[in-house]
């Protein structure tokens, strides 16, 4: 089944479909090691750089949605991501994948929290990974926004979004109730205008 | 038993749908519900579930599991999960299906077109967050220079090569590992 997914084209318009085993190997593997709040750029990392499974426009919609709607965003993403690629199956296994090593590595540290917490190096150890993490979440912002229709509107949005949020740390929700809407409607005025 | 099952359900699933944003939305609510109107735990266990939640790996709605494992054991942990994750899962599998089936129309375009931007805004807001918290109370000049060149280099492996998010982190892992053995 793994073959079968290699060998799809590269960039297909629609993206490439592979198969929920597939899916659920990939997510198993994000869901065991994407700590310290970097899972969008593991499954950015595992679905469009490693599988080819969609585009980074493809993609940032998804995440997009994942992130607009109630619940976990990386299990919205999961979720979102699976059936894209694999239909329902593939759903419910990137969600199973996102969740059950997750699930059981903190059981475990649950357990030995007491014993590890302690300890100077878990902490330095949890540094290094959470920079690893953003590492890998700036060059998936990097390569998102190389692929952005380059408009006026792209720019402002993402980067009044940046400030208000990542610089003057504005509360996240109100900030995208305003910033979505106006978005979706100068895109709207865009697309009229270029029609 | 089988009332403190319930409970947790009852907690959960609606925060399940309150939850925009992810966890950080809801960690107070379930600090509320858990500690001070259903007394499952003390302040202090909540205080430690939630560093426990935040080092783990996964979304940080987890504390849920660990919630239900102290509150109701094994399937207290299962019970809290379902509470936490179904009823916005199906949400997102009702919206997400509908959107990859619908036609494209001009009006699906701006939103896709609209939606973008502010996710690649929060991406980097994101990023900021965690660079922030990690370096907010480090007094050691080194380990602060030490983060920002780990934070450039795997950057810089994740932009230009093909190499798994699962290898570079076990390997940061190892080598901060040996770092504070040799160094510290």
């Amino acid at each position: 089944m793994a073959q079968e997914a290699e060998e799809r084209p590269i960039d297909r318009p629609d993206g490439a479909r592979g198969s929920a085993f597939d899916v659920l190997m990939s997510f198993l593997k994000i869901g065991g090691s994407a700590f310290g709040g970097s899972t969008q750029a593991m499954v950015f990392r595992e679905v469009v750089d490693r599988r080819q499974w969609m585009n980074e426009e493809q993609f940032i919609v998804g995440q997009a949605i994942a992130q607009v709607l109630p619940g976990a965003n990386p299990v919205n993403l999961a979720l979102y991501m699976g059936l894209k690629v694999a239909g329902g199956l593939g759903a419910a296994a990137a969600v199973f994948g996102m969740v059950i090593p997750a699930f059981c590595i903190i059981m475990a540290m649950g357990f030995a929290y007491q014993e590890f917490s302690s300890l100077p190096v878990t902490s330095f150890v949890l540094h290094g990974v959470a920079a690893a993490g953003v590492g890998a979440t700036v060059s998936q912002g990097l390569k998102t926004t190389r692929k952005l229709p380059k408009r006026a509107s792209t720019f402002i949005v993402g980067a009044a979004v940046f400030i208000t949020i990542g610089l003057l740390r504005w509360p996240m929700i109100p900030v995208v109730l305003v910033a979505v809407p106006l978005s979706i409607l100068w895109a709207y005025v865009e697309e009229r205008r270029a029609a | 038993m089988e009332n403190k099952l319930l409970g947790l359900f009852i907690v959960f699933a609606p925060l399940s749908l309150l939850s925009f944003g992810g966890g950080q939305a809801i960690v107070a609510d379930i600090q509320y519900q858990t500690v001070s109107v259903h007394g499952y735990l003390t302040n202090a266990q909540f205080a430690d579930l939630f560093a426990v939640s935040r080092a783990a790996p996964g979304p940080s709605t987890l504390i849920a599991a660990l919630i239900g494992y102290q509150v109701a054991g094994f399937w207290g942990a299962i019970v809290a999960c379902l509470g936490i994750y179904v009823p916005s899962s199906l949400l997102v599998y009702g919206i997400a299906s509908w959107w990859q089936k619908h036609k494209t129309s001009p009006l699906k375009i701006a939103v896709e077109r609209g939606l973008a931007p502010v996710a690649v805004g929060l991406i980097f807001a994101g990023a900021l967050a965690v660079v922030r918290a990690a370096l907010a109370n480090e007094p050691n000049n080194i380990i602060v220079a030490l983060e920002l060149v780990t934070l450039a280099i795997c950057c810089s492996i994740f932009y230009f090569s093909k190499i798994g998010s699962y290898t570079v982190v076990f390997a940061t892992a190892g080598i901060f590992f040996l770092i504070h053995l040799l160094a510290f």
